[in-house]
């Protein structure tokens, strides 16, 4: 299997303390990874350092064997990585249809075609059929600001795969989601991940969800890496069950 | 269409046929202050596009509209077309827009305002102190209206019918522009540029061109304001107008397409109508615009939404955690 996303040695230092110090890990293409660990362990930071939000500090980000470190978070969406955020991040005023257009129409056609040619950027059918995916068909038109919370992180998930990418980090996609729509959701994502082969990073605390979901398992404690293997492994690793409960 | 859809579309018929045939039952007076909305008007939609769309607030949009101006009166007086001088101030304005949309890539806000101020400060020293060209405090006056394909704009319904076209057809592009995927991304950026960021949407070029376009804009503005009042002086383009432009954007509404026109209206034609109530007009005015930004700070087309939906839920987008 070959690495889609190879992280190597990848350190963030705010002043004094490194919010990741020497992290190293590959993730693999069609994998979904879950990236588990306290509160303040350095994983959104490590999504952050990875998708061009932060500059590392020093260390090296590698996807499908090409350098992405430093790049624009823009032109590494284009290239086909997408992601959420830990608090929810949808644009309130557009429609639940136009928010999911807008998270493709920047890899359609160029800037002037954007500007000259159609109004939807020929996504509407793209989009309609998102929102048919993610069961959010009866509020296509509702602006997304109207939503419930749990509809908002469905649709915030919807947006980060409108633009049919290859890598999604996503960061506590069950936070705050109801039971029955979090196994909605994961239905979805395993969906996505199978009849797309698309590879998954997940950060997410809760545990029966992670556990479920994914077919291996990072463990970030205090920056550093400090297990990792499939469900079962780091579910009994005496490391992992100290970091979590402290000594 | 939707309801509200046919409503606004009424609105408009109605408006256009109003401002038609208002030239022919009104002094000359009063046709230059509709005059002077169109022109004015055409500098709050470039604010709007910029605030509103895009959410770059900008405190130097009066010196656009001076840089428009003066392009249009130096070359107008020189003997030039008034087309060239739309073709010049619209590239002139273009690209300096464009340069001081680069500071807005690194503050925001407040800080921003405070850079296109100094800018606006600047631009207002250039007009003044550099005599050798825009004759300094003196002004630049007898600046003729043009002969648009042999029709004389030199009267003032003329000139009138004249500045409408030119709005009409600021309007029309802004209108596709901002349902284009360009208007998308624009608020995208107003609202969350780092989610925008990481959709794929280059924050940086459309700051910079919501700048650049915003501004544009204002110079349009200017060359149709400088045969208009054919006397301009660098005090027209200080910071009071720069002020006014805004208040204009927030009063009709900020985001909202025909904002602008209903801010404008309000800036330029109202003070005109309370007139009568003579020494108490500016008080009266100054207490509209209070009570209208403490109950409706989303300007009169947010009320007028607000007023037409009332069952809509009021909460804060992102609350409801």
């Amino acid at each position: 299997m070959s690495a889609v996303l190879e992280v190597r040695d990848l350190t963030k230092a705010f002043g004094g303390i490194s919010a990741v110090s020497g992290v190293s890990f590959d993730v693999h293409a069609g994998e979904i990874l879950g990236l588990i660990g306290p509160n303040g362990s350095g994983k959104s930071t490590l999504f952050n350092c990875i998708l061009g939000q932060l500059t590392p500090s020093s260390g090296e980000v590698r996807v499908d064997g090409r350098p992405i470190t430093g790049m624009r978070a823009c032109d590494l969406n284009r290239l086909g990585i997408g992601r959420t955020f830990q608090l929810l991040q949808v644009f309130p005023q557009l429609s639940v249809r136009e928010n999911l257009i807008l998270a493709g129409q920047e890899h359609e056609g160029s800037m002037w075609s954007r500007l000259l040619g159609r109004r939807d950027a020929g996504l509407t059918d793209a989009a309609n059929r998102m929102i048919e995916f993610f069961r959010l068909g009866h509020l296509a038109d509702a602006k997304a600001g109207s939503l419930s919370y749990g509809q908002q992180k469905l649709l915030d998930a919807a947006m980060a795969f409108m633009a049919g990418p290859r890598l999604v980090l996503l960061d506590e996609p069950a936070g705050g989601v109801n039971p029955t729509m979090l196994a909605d959701l994961r239905e979805r994502l395993r969906e996505i991940n199978r009849t797309r082969n698309a590879t998954f990073v997940v950060i997410e605390h809760n545990m029966e969800f992670v556990m479920s979901l994914c077919t291996r398992i990072l463990v970030l404690a205090e920056g550093r890496i400090i297990a990792q293997g499939d469900p079962q492994t780091v579910r009994n690793d005496p490391g992992v069950i100290e970091a979590y409960l402290g000594h | 269409m939707t309801r509200s859809g046919r409503t606004g579309m009424l609105a408009a018929a109605a408006a256009i046929a109003l401002l038609v045939a208002a030239p022919f039952g009104l002094k000359p007076y009063g046709i230059y202050l509709l005059s002077l909305w169109a022109a004015t008007t055409i500098a709050a939609i470039g604010l709007n596009l910029t605030l509103g769309y895009a959410g770059q607030i900008s405190l130097a949009q009066a010196s656009f509209v001076g840089i428009g101006a003066y392009t249009a009166a130096l070359l107008t007086t020189q003997g030039w077309p008034l087309w060239s001088a739309f073709l010049l101030a619209i590239a002139l304005c273009f690209v300096i827009g464009w340069l001081l949309g680069y500071p807005a890539l690194r503050v925001q806000h407040h800080y921003l305002a405070f850079v296109t101020l100094s800018f606006a400060t600047l631009v207002f020293l250039v007009l003044r102190n550099e005599e050798w060209l825009t004759k300094g405090v003196y002004g630049i006056s007898g600046i003729p209206r043009p002969t648009v394909l042999g029709w004389s704009t030199k009267g003032p319904i003329d000139y009138y019918f004249f500045c409408l076209g030119v709005l009409a057809l600021v309007a029309a592009a802004t209108g596709w522009l901002i349902r284009s995927p360009w208007g998308r991304a624009f608020t995208a950026l107003r609202e969350n540029p780092i989610r925008a960021s990481s959709l794929g949407v280059d924050t940086r070029r459309y700051t910079l061109m919501a700048f650049a376009i915003g501004s544009a804009l204002g110079g349009v503005s200017g060359v149709l304001y400088a045969p208009l009042v054919q006397f301009i002086e660098p005090t027209a383009f200080a910071l009071g107008l720069s002020l006014s432009l805004l208040l204009m954007v927030i009063v009709g509404g900020s985001g909202y397409f025909f904002g602008p026109f209903l801010g404008a209206a309000v800036s330029v034609l109202l003070p005109e109508w309370l007139r009568f109530t003579e020494g108490l007009y500016l008080i009266l005015y100054a207490a509209f615009v209070m009570i209208l930004m403490a109950f409706c700070p989303s300007g009169l087309l947010g009320l007028a939404e607000r007023l037409r939906t009332p069952a809509a839920p009021t909460r804060r987008p992102g609350s409801s955690r």
